[in-house]
């Protein structure tokens, strides 16, 4: 069974006016659990649209969402409230740290809507901040930390709930091309350790990174192709 | 206690933002407070004029339309009052004053209210003696050259020394201080206090022809009033007759009552500029929370996104208000009392604060509008997709 099945899914955007906009027009796709998915498009394409779609921030205007075989079309509020507190972790191009809490607090603000209690978040906290590499900055105000910092501290808010799956919305986007690297390599690990990550991204160069390219245009999956899965997976 | 940590967090946060909210709070539960006691203190320093002024007196003033065919009623008013009336009255007394300047060695008092009076004035004008004894029915007949004199003028003859035996000039004439009276309105010179009692048989010395024309009659209780007044009518219908001249009554407490409808309608003026204070409070509070919410839509989305539940995102907010609110209405409480008991120290020499009842309702008011209007919009963009949160900028 697959992880992710989407069937026929739309997403319309002002229905019956002239200004109607297909973001995404009858996409299948299907991912399966540990791969390493590149959706890439132009701006435009619906790749976002799609990214928010399997991530729970959005629903679709028709057409079917399975996540582990559960059809999210149908969930209530309070059930997508669930799967994107326990099933997946987002990084966001723009980092969306809070601002008003510190680094570490940050990392645990996700597991304070589990109920996890408070010292085992900062343990977490603190674990997967070491796991990006700035366990140091633990105490420090997002603001007060670089770009690539910042995405480090989401990328650990994102791993610290041990979701399986991690979406990134062009997550190198805001960032000079070694730092970027360094997010990808964090996420290549991530998904060494079993991981399902989907990267949505509009550049050849870092797609060309993940096993899997979907690439998205005008709302519709225009190719979907396998590159060197077996050299990532040694 | 988790949302609790993170609602201080963000009023700390936004320590200038969280004052905005709270200073409507504080301007209208302030205003309504201040307003109040302002009420309170005008309405307690009216009844405390009339209170020492002497309540339950009828006033009573006779016309002579030819002064030469007068006949003096003092002594057949006081039998009337004290004997007929006995039950229903504490007194009668003349009641005639003049301003006067009295000295005493090198010192010299302005405008004393020189009372010449009965043996029942101190009754009647509701002063008690302190020292000595009053003005008796000896003093009366015999025309004694005596006075009872008030605190302030004992206060300023006769600080160190006793004043019973020593002798004053009231416009020139020397009488013997016999007597004196408790202070009742502070001892100033603008004040009841600034009085001296002298037999009403000196009239023609003091103002150089008899002149006993008005009374005063001492009810004992305001119920009855009516009562006397009506038997007062009689009485003088039958002795003062309508060829020789008039006889007028005036209630005192229809004064005092004058001034209490009109204090009663400027209170309902004042409650309602009060009510309007607290209502443009209201819209601030109303205001700023309505800003706060949009402007935190983002972080909203992104608590949605890491998976807030969306209970969770308007406890966060319900706090919040709750906190800055009750923040707000406790510091306008406190600035309500404050400025209620300077102005009412400034304006009235008393401080009066405002009921228990008002307090909380304009605190319970303005918290309740600051909760609701800072919930309203949270519920709203809690229960956006996150998508459509984050996407707020």
């Amino acid at each position: 069974m697959s992880l992710i099945r989407l069937e026929q899914v739309y997403k319309i955007y002002n229905p019956g006016l002239e200004s109607q906009v297909n973001a995404l027009d009858g996409v299948d796709l299907t991912i399966d659990q540990g791969e390493f998915v590149a959706i890439i498009g132009t701006s435009g394409s619906g790749k976002s649209t799609m990214m928010n779609i399997l991530g729970c921030l959005d629903v679709p205007t028709s057409g079917t969402y399975y996540l582990n075989g559960a059809a999210v079309s149908g969930m209530s509020g309070r059930e997508l409230e669930r799967i994107r507190s326990s099933q997946v972790g987002f990084i966001f191009q723009g980092y969306n740290l809070i601002p008003a809490l510190n680094v570490w607090q940050n990392v645990a603000l996700p597991l304070c809507y589990q109920r996890v209690g408070p010292k085992e978040r900062r343990r977490r906290a603190m674990e997967a901040l070491t796991q990006v590499g700035i366990a140091d900055k633990a105490e420090t105000r997002p603001s007060r930390l670089s770009g690539g910092q910042q995405q480090r501290v989401a990328i650990a808010r994102a791993i610290c709930t041990r979701s399986p799956i991690l979406m990134a919305d062009e997550p190198t986007g805001a960032l000079d091309s070694r730092t970027g690297q360094q997010v990808l390599l964090l996420m290549r690990q991530l998904n060494a350790q079993g991981t399902t990550v989907i990267l949505i991204t509009h550049d050849n160069a870092i797609a060309a990174q993940a096993d899997r390219v979907v690439r998205v245009k005008d709302g519709r999956v225009v190719d979907d192709s396998l590159w060197h899965r077996e050299e990532a997976r040694p | 206690m988790n949302a609790l940590i993170m609602a201080l967090d963000s009023i700390w946060e936004k320590k200038g933002r969280s004052f905005l909210t709270m200073l409507g709070i504080i301007i209208g539960v302030t205003a309504v407070l201040v307003l109040v006691a302002l009420v309170a203190g005008y309405n307690a320093d009216v009844t405390a004029y009339y209170e020492k002024l002497g309540v339950n007196k009828v006033e009573v003033e006779v016309t002579w339309y030819d002064p030469t065919r007068s006949t003096d009623l003092t002594d057949d008013l006081a039998r009337y009052v004290n004997d007929d009336l006995g039950q229903l009255t504490q007194g009668v007394t003349p009641s005639h004053t003049l301003s006067a300047t009295v000295r005493h060695g090198g010192e010299s008092a302005e405008e004393v209210t020189v009372s010449l009076g009965g043996t029942q004035w101190d009754v009647c004008g509701n002063y008690t003696l302190d020292r000595g004894r009053g003005i008796l029915d000896y003093d009366i007949e015999n025309a004694s050259p005596v006075c009872v004199i008030g605190s302030y003028l004992t206060q300023t003859f006769f600080p160190y020394s006793d004043p019973i035996g020593q002798t004053v000039t009231v416009n020139g004439h020397a009488l013997t201080v016999v007597g004196t009276l408790y202070q009742k309105d502070g001892s100033q010179e603008d004040s009841m206090d600034n009085c001296l009692w002298t037999p009403y048989t000196l009239d023609r010395v003091l103002l150089g022809s008899a002149y006993v024309t008005r009374y005063t009659v001492k009810v004992d209780k305001s119920r009855d009033m009516d009562q006397v007044m009506t038997a007062l009518e009689r009485y003088f219908a039958q002795t003062v007759s309508d060829r020789l001249g008039e006889v007028e009554l005036e209630n005192g407490n229809a004064a005092m009552s004058e001034s209490t409808s009109e204090m009663t309608s400027m209170s309902v003026v004042l409650g309602g500029v009060a009510a309007i204070a607290l209502l443009v409070g209201g819209i601030g509070i109303m205001n700023i929370m309505l800003v706060t919410v949009t402007e935190r839509t983002r972080e909203i989305g992104i608590k949605k996104s890491i998976g807030a539940p969306k209970w969770e995102i308007v406890t966060q907010f319900l706090i919040e208000a709750a906190i800055l609110s009750s923040l707000g209405g406790l510091a306008g409480i406190a600035l309500g009392y404050l400025l209620a008991a300077v102005l009412g120290q400034a304006m009235y020499g008393v401080v009066s604060f405002p009921g228990a009842l008002v307090t909380v309702g304009a605190f319970l008011f303005s918290a309740a509008i600051g909760i609701l209007f800072g919930l309203y919009p949270a519920v709203k963009a809690a229960g956006l997709q996150p998508v459509d949160a984050l996407r707020s900028e």
